[in-house]
């Protein structure tokens, strides 16, 4: 039992660590700094227990705890690692973003760490209804803090989009979740696939309809084709490191829980290969689409992430459930996670008062202005395009061989079709950036310069990540 | 030196140049570190020549496991083919840094990152490492071709940036594939060339593989119909970036076939053997004629690398020993030759300020100096015998008579288009009547003198002695073949025999 707590010791921590923010957010003495700055320090924390955990247990595969419930492996220790660097970056960001745009209470970082939690929660869930609790808390924080800034129309507008949606999603989790139960007889993910090795899956109507129910659901919070129109408008009304937060550690969480899902039985997922296949093509085409179309960096982002999306479903559709590891899908959430992040961290000081530069064209010229923050985030959007020797190379490199290991050779001719065409706005940025002359003089408020450092930082990572891949 | 003097050509310049950049250092010191980089990885690069033993097996290698999960290895070494290359770039590039006094740190700190990335790219011996420096290698081109091209820089930045990562991407996926393939049929993950060698590839995927290389070298090299990029970025670009563009990079992707295409996908290459050599020949044509009609030097010299490309490439498709060395060895001389006018193009540019032949003329009468060495380079770069040109072309046209008649002979006759536009234009820029604007022009400095005076000396003693050269670079070119020499008994058969290069070369002298 002991043991047990030791691994969920990063969850608890972070959940406790929120509610203590919480209640120290009353006190009128702690400014937005100091919380800030004990919401990095709870993060790191937290982060080190799970680099502890890590490499103290490291090859423990599909260690069960609490009784089934939950599950502590490799994947989800990696996972959750990648889920508290990504709350440590957006608390930092978010330091300097609130000193620029001053609708900051306190509460912020304690909302931050109850997603947090309920992102770690979600990865380690191997149980319906605990899915679903992880998936609402961490939900629930997430609404919030999309709109946060209350004076904003667009804060308003995308908080509404998403709340509905989001709304509707758990909505056919549930369904879904009771569908299975009656097709299985369990909420467990070992039962349920006990329950289908002894029994078949194919002509079980109830388990049919409630795994795409559950995979609906999990295919709107990654923004997967064909529910991927909230997310343009959600992450470009929400505020600068709250869109990074969703981006990355949101994303890593429902991964990390729809891989568990695919995994728990070589039925269900033989099931469903066909239609991710079609999924991940079509999310790849059209998130380029959108995202070639945009002006708003943010939106762009957006795009491209739902184009990341529909790499890693070509990661999840070539899966092997007899061996899963989750290394390759982990590896490619940290090198995305980190250039995204990356980008996001600048964007918050590069934005400026109430965001005001957050087009292509705003950017013209920053390389003569600020040449080490253009320099960053041409890194940044060079691993977001695979260009070695960044993460993103590492991790387009590890998803095609996966790909082409199972025999999807078709995907992963579509995964590089895809790449080729994302190249196009990444580059006009860089373009932007580089080749044109300043129109702005990129000034911000010098003295703060934790999200600077972040996304100096970050930086590095993409190296370092991309040249040691610990994870996988 | 020791035994990590690839390493050491490769990183040197990385660190210096990403460290210039870093740091707020001023142009002086830029151009002083680029001298000094470059003259250290030349020196480097004379150690490795003649150290270099006449066998046809990588030397100098290095190896050290980097992800060994998926046979995944920093492993570097030469041979006779990529030793030349790396030659090239480490004799030309200093030349680039005495020259142009006057540029901007990042022009310097690009260049020398790109030099490092072309040896990497070279003496990689893992087709990973060979990707990653291959990708690398574009970077500096791209940002130097946008922050200091010419007018219409971003439209051609954009042209060449895409075109290329398109290729390496459809080039990553057949990489892949290599790797699986090579885990499905021996067990275990490797990604050494070597290794990829001993593959067993049959069948559509393995088809289209090859077709991802192709394409992904074709449109480096240029070979027709993917040149379409050239033109643009070859004019744009500023003048070192040019040279690298035309005098290394192009040719790395012609080594890249012979390296990796060659020797891995043996059946399909000699299956689709004929067509690219059609579409070498052809392009010869094409960018031959395109070049005749050129008023712009430089954009003619663009048109005319091309066209050159494309005699290198045909030498490589002809699948026999005569026309592989020939490729190599017309590798170097292209380089010398091209590269080093495409030198003279800028300085009559920085001059004149002008690259419009009708605008200029009588140059020869106010810079003697400067005509010569012209029409040396120039000479070389048609191919008259006596300069380098004659030997490698003399070898590819041999080549690929053995290969087909019918080729040899196009591919002979192609080469007259390239003295017609050659000496056209050297009649217009350098005779004729000078006018108030080359009046002016200065011959070369002692300095410039003395600078081109190794390249254009090289020029003519490998078109006078090319032994030392081509015995390093047969046994190479052989080992390469050799797969090939399976799958093709009747048309290799005669050539693989090493008594008749002997003969061919006495014919030489």
């Amino acid at each position: 039992m002991n043991n047990d707590f030791l691994l969920l010791m990063p969850m608890l921590l972070v959940g406790i660590g929120g509610i203590g923010l919480m209640i120290a957010s009353t006190y009128e003495s702690i400014t937005h700094e100091r919380m800030a700055i004990s919401g990095m320090g709870l993060f790191g924390v937290a982060f080190l227990f799970q680099l502890g955990n890590t490499v103290a247990h490291p090859t423990i595969p599909y260690e069960q705890v609490f009784n089934g419930m939950l599950v502590v492996s490799d994947f989800t220790r990696a996972s959750g690692m990648i889920i508290l660097g990504c709350g440590l970056a957006t608390c930092m960001s978010a330091y300097t973003y609130f000193k620029q745009n001053p609708f900051c209470t306190s509460e912020f970082y304690s909302l931050i760490a109850f997603s947090a939690c309920g992102m770690l929660l979600l990865t380690m869930a191997q149980e319906l209804i605990s899915v679903f609790i992880a998936l609402e808390i961490m939900s629930l924080a997430i609404y919030i803090l999309v709109g946060y800034n209350r004076q904003s129309q667009t804060a308003t507008e995308a908080v509404l989009k998403y709340l509905m949606l989001g709304a509707f999603a758990g909505a056919f989790f549930t369904m879904g979740a009771a569908l299975i139960y009656g097709g299985a007889g369990s909420t467990k993910f070992t039962e349920i696939s006990a329950s289908i090795s002894a029994n078949g899956y194919a002509g079980n109507a109830a388990l049919i309809g409630g795994s795409f129910l559950v995979i609906v659901a999990f295919l709107f919070k990654v923004a997967a084709f064909p529910f991927h129109a909230w997310v343009t408008d959600v992450y470009e009304g929400a505020s600068t490191p709250i869109t990074g937060f969703m981006a990355t550690a949101l994303k890593t969480a429902v991964f990390a829980v729809f891989a568990n899902f695919l995994v728990l039985n070589n039925g269900l997922h033989e099931g469903w290969i066909n239609g991710l296949f079609y999924i991940s093509i079509l999310t790849m085409f059209v998130g380029n689409l959108v995202a070639i179309g945009q002006e708003s960096l943010k939106r762009m982002l957006a795009a491209s992430g739902i184009v990341h999306s529909g790499y890693l479903l070509i990661a999840l559709v070539a899966i092997n459930t007899e061996q899963f590891t989750g290394g390759v899908i982990a590896y490619y959430l940290a090198a995305y996670s980190v250039g995204t992040l990356g980008i996001f961290a600048a964007l918050s000081y590069l934005g400026g008062e109430d965001e005001k530069r957050m087009n292509f064209a705003d950017f013209k010229g920053l390389a003569k202005v600020r040449p080490y923050s253009a320099a960053a985030i041409t890194i940044f959007l060079l691993s977001m395009a695979g260009i070695p020797p960044t993460a993103g190379f590492m991790g387009k490199f590890y998803i095609i061989t996966s790909a082409i290991s199972a025999g999807q050779i078709a995907l992963a001719v579509f995964g590089i079709i895809s790449s080729i065409l994302s190249m196009w706005y990444y580059l006009r940025l860089i373009v932007n950036m580089y080749f044109h002359d300043a129109v702005d003089t990129f000034e911000t408020d010098t003295c703060h310069k934790m999200a600077p450092v972040c996304t100096m930082v970050l930086a590095l990572c993409v190296f370092a990540i991309g040249l040691y891949p610990i994870i996988i | 030196m020791f035994e990590h003097t690839l390493s050491l050509m490769i990183f040197l310049p990385i660190a210096a140049g990403l460290i210039l950049l870093l740091t707020p250092a001023g142009k002086g010191i830029a151009r002083v570190t680029g001298i000094a980089i470059s003259m250290a990885a030349l020196i480097l690069g004379v150690d490795v020549f003649t150290k270099f033993k006449p066998v046809g097996e990588l030397q100098f290698t290095e190896f050290i496991p980097w992800f060994p999960h998926v046979g995944i290895n920093y492993s570097l070494g030469v041979d006779g083919i990529s030793l030349f290359i790396l030659l090239a770039a480490s004799v030309l590039l200093p030349l680039v840094f005495l020259l142009f006094t006057t540029k901007e740190k990042g022009y310097y700190a690009n260049l020398l990152i790109v030099q490092g990335a072309m040896a990497g790219a070279v003496c990689a011996a893992d087709i990973i490492l060979f990707y990653i420096f291959w990708e690398i290698m574009l970077l500096p081109v791209f940002f130097m071709l946008g922050l200091y091209g010419g007018e219409k820089k971003i439209a051609a930045t954009l042209k060449i940036t895409i075109y290329t990562i398109a290729g390496s991407l459809l080039m990553l996926a057949a990489i892949i594939y290599l790797g699986v393939a090579y885990h499905s049929q021996f067990g275990e993950w490797n990604f050494a060339i070597s290794k990829l060698t001993q593959l067993d590839l049959n069948g559509g995927v393995a088809t289209l593989a090859f077709i991802g290389f192709m394409i992904a070298f074709a449109i480096k090299i240029p070979l027709f119909p993917f040149h379409t990029w050239l033109p643009d970025a070859y004019t744009e670009a500023p003048t070192a970036t040019t040279f690298v563009l035309s005098a290394i990079m192009a040719k790395i992707g012609v080594y890249a076939v012979i390296r990796m295409v060659v020797p891995v996908f043996d059946e399909d290459f000699a299956r689709f053997a004929l067509l690219l050599s059609l579409s070498g020949v052809f392009g010869m044509m094409y960018c031959g004629i395109a070049a005749i009609a050129q008023n712009d030097i430089k954009r003619m010299f663009a048109f005319s690398s091309a066209s050159h490309m494309g005699i290198i490439a045909l030498g490589v498709f002809t699948c026999n020993v005569q026309g592989l060395t020939g490729s190599v060895y017309q590798i170097i001389a292209h380089a010398t030759s091209t590269g080093v006018l495409f030198l003279f193009a800028g300085i009559i540019e920085d001059r004149m300020q002008t690259r419009k032949i009708e605008a200029l003329g009588g140059i020869a009468y106010h810079a003697p100096v400067f005509a010569l060495y012209f029409a040396i380079a120039l000479l070389a770069s048609v191919g008259l015998p006596g300069t380098s040109g004659f030997i490698g072309e003399f070898l590819i046209i041999l080549g690929a008579v053995k290969f087909s008649p019918f080729i040899g002979i196009l591919a002979g006759t192609t080469l007259i288009i390239g003295v017609c536009y050659m000496l056209w234009m050297f009649q217009r820029v350098f005779f004729e009547k000078d006018n108030e604007l080359t009046v002016t022009f200065k011959d070369l400095t002692l300095k410039e003198g003395i600078c081109f005076l190794p390249v254009v000396l090289l020029i003519i003693v490998m078109g006078l002695y090319p032994q030392p050269f081509i015995e390093k670079i047969e046994p190479a070119a052989q080992i390469q073949l050799a797969h090939l020499a399976d799958t093709q008994h009747v048309q290799v058969a005669d050539s693989v025999n090493a008594q008749d290069h002997g003969h061919l070369l006495e014919l030489n002298k």
